[in-house]
């Protein structure tokens, strides 16, 4: 799978990519724009100063005066033209300053003249901003821009986004936190927001329908339960009646015992049916005070009978007094259906060990010798011996009181004893 | 003995009736809220058999007309519903017992006899089958003059099988009964065996004829 990142995160890296591109694009396109309208304004002005020059001085200006000239002027001098170019030449020159003791770059326009008669040179020159001074003030302008940008779009981001992607958030997370068996309201928050507005209603009624899915489903199961009862008690009365004739041969009798058998498991599925629907009914909502202890002696002689018809041996190690708070008539059940279990799918001759304490219930025992699939046995139905008599619900209550009362159940294979374990917490 | 059924099931009231017919228990029946409660006003009954859902209305009015008029009639619930809040209320309106649907019609009369025992203690809490009599109260069992002692479990398979006398008895139905609460849970039966084994045993040794029967493929019967 992907790394998946925020979606805030994903955006502002994308701001920071980009505004790294600008930086990096823009700056030398804005420093060599920069650079060659600046020479191009010096070009024009030194043009313009020797237009002055010829139109307003040089028609006056004797030979004699040239060094004066040249004395007060310190970047318009006349110089001696020797065998030079008769042309008119613009270019980039580096002078010493003396004072900053530094080359200095200049623009300098020579201009060939003539002062009575003798050939000179019209030497005009500007000082032009240092390369480094551009490229810094151009980094440094950027750089604050860009910045600046950043910040600002950071918040944007973290601020704005945040704002508008809110409602996203508060739907994602009652998404997350939704269960179809728990009731909980469909309403989102209001927002202004169409595609929001449009994902809201799309979660509201998908909740909304899975819930009266779920719900129907349960109702179903309930009715359907309910409704089997009564024709159970009359198949079961007809068979108590076939049962008392006294003309039966023996393999019709077989035949009965075995209609019997089958009836009682029918009626003991549906009973557990009923009861997981009436515990997703919260109809069990009442809880008190109990001693695990008192329950777990109410049934025990029941259950060693049951295991002495099968020589399991059977030992109890329990704190003396374990109490919890919940409901009686589940937590016995819940006991009760561990308990059974233990015998029933042991082996002749087994073990079961039970251990009470403050902390929890722990049974243990005999069996097979490979572990239940995990993740399969507490989901209805999923018998994984078939020739036994169970259900294939009583692990599935289990689960179920467990997690209504906030327990954790877990189980374990080690040394070929299956424990099911059940902390209070 | 003579016993009202309240049930708007017609075919598992004709095997009740039927059932209790067979065991000397004289069983009317009513089908409505209506003709039960025409029934109560005219006449008494040593017990009724209750059905909550009926046609016309809630069997809870049956309780409180009884309530009203002070009646002496023990009362079994039958009802498919088995909620303990119903449960409850019944008890609390008067119900003397309350049995659910699915339930063996063996059970039923074990019931009934145990309630009219019961009602009726002034006097008539022993049971007599030939030789053997059994005290319900004092919880003691005689075979002629010989004294016997019997666990609570065997005890009461004594007097469920006696109950039952005409009948005979799954293995499954007697599990359940001796089981109580816990017969949802059951799927082995193999106890009921040593328990059998353990009454005729100790029946036998104070002298008594061996009544108890196995009825191969079936269960057992009493006679």
């Amino acid at each position: 799978m992907a790394v998946t990142q925020n979606l805030l995160d994903k955006t502002l890296r994308w701001y920071i990519f980009l505004a790294t591109l600008i930086l990096l694009i823009a700056s030398p396109v804005f420093y060599f724009v920069t650079r060659q309208m600046y020479i191009h304004e010096a070009n024009e002005h030194l043009k313009l100063r020797k237009k002055e020059f010829i139109r307003y001085h040089l028609p006056s200006l004797h030979q004699t005066d040239i060094a004066l000239w040249n004395r007060y002027n310190r970047d318009e001098k006349i110089l001696d033209r020797k065998g030079g170019s008769r042309k008119e030449k613009l270019r980039t020159v580096f002078y010493f300053d003396s004072l900053a003791h530094d080359y200095e770059p200049y623009r300098e326009l020579n201009t060939p003249i003539t002062i009575e008669g003798r050939p000179y040179v019209f030497s005009a020159k500007i000082n032009l901003i240092e390369k480094e001074d551009l490229l810094q003030g151009t980094g440094l302008l950027f750089f604050v821009l860009i910045t600046t940008m950043l910040i600002g779009l950071y918040f944007i981001t973290k601020v704005l986004s945040i704002k508008l992607w809110k409602p996203f958030y508060i739907g994602l997370e009652h998404l997350e936190k939704f269960e179809v068996d728990k009731s909980a309201s469909t309403r989102l928050s209001q927002t202004t927001i169409n595609e929001f507005v449009r994902l809201n209603q799309v979660i509201e009624n998908l909740i909304r329908k899975n819930t009266s899915i779920y719900n129907t489903q349960k109702e179903f199961i309930e009715n359907a339960a309910h409704e089997l009862q009564t024709p159970l008690a009359v198949i079961q009365g007809k068979l108590e009646t076939l049962f008392q004739q006294s003309s039966l041969t023996q393999s019709q009798s077989e035949v009965l015992e075995k209609l019997n058998d089958a009836v009682a498991r029918l009626s003991r599925l549906n009973k557990n049916l009923l009861l997981l629907s009436r515990i997703e009914h919260d109809q069990f909502s009442e809880s008190e005070n109990i001693s695990v202890n008192d329950l777990l002696k109410k049934h025990y002689e029941f259950f060693s009978e049951q295991a002495a018809a099968k020589k399991i041996r059977i030992t109890v190690e329990s704190s003396p007094s374990v109490n919890v708070t919940a409901n009686p008539v589940l937590t016995e059940v819940m006991i009760n259906n561990l308990f059974l279990n233990a015998i029933r799918h042991n082996i002749e001759g087994g073990y079961i060990s039970i251990q009470l304490k403050e902390t929890g219930f722990a049974i243990s025992n005999t069996g097979h010798h490979s572990a239940l699939p995990e993740q399969k046995i507490f989901s209805r139905f999923s018998k994984i011996n078939p020739s036994t008599q169970g259900s294939g619900l009583g692990l599935a209550i289990v689960k179920k009181i467990a997690d209504l009362n906030r327990w954790e159940i877990r189980y374990a294979f080690k040394n070929n004893w299956h424990t099911f374990s059940v902390n209070f917490r | 003995m003579k016993v009202l059924l309240i049930e708007d099931e017609r075919e598992l009231a004709n095997s009740i009736v039927n059932y209790l017919k067979g065991n000397d228990v004289i069983c009317e029946w009513a089908d409505t809220l209506e003709s039960s409660l025409d029934k109560i006003s005219s006449h008494t009954y040593d017990c009724i058999l209750l059905d909550l859902s009926l046609p016309d209305g809630h069997g809870f009015e049956i309780l409180k007309e009884l309530k009203n008029k002070n009646a002496t009639e023990g009362v079994i619930i039958i009802s498919a519903k088995e909620t303990l809040q119903t449960k409850i209320e019944g008890l609390n309106l008067g119900a003397d017992d309350y049995l659910t649907k699915p339930f063996h019609i063996s059970e039923l009369l074990a019931r009934v006899q145990a309630l009219i025992r019961r009602k009726n203690f002034n006097g008539n809490n022993v049971v007599r089958f030939q030789e053997i009599e059994i005290d319900t109260l004092s919880k003691s069992v005689k075979v002629g003059h010989t004294q016997i002692d019997l666990t609570k479990k065997e005890m009461d398979l004594l007097l469920f099988m006696i109950g039952n006398q005409n009948g005979v008895l799954s293995k499954s139905t007697i599990a359940e009964h001796l089981s109580g609460d816990m017969a949802d849970m059951l799927d082995n039966h193999d106890f009921v065996y040593a328990h059998i084994k353990n009454l005729k045993k100790k029946l036998h040794e104070a002298g008594c004829n061996d009544y108890i029967k196995t009825v191969y493929g079936l269960g057992y019967k009493w006679q």
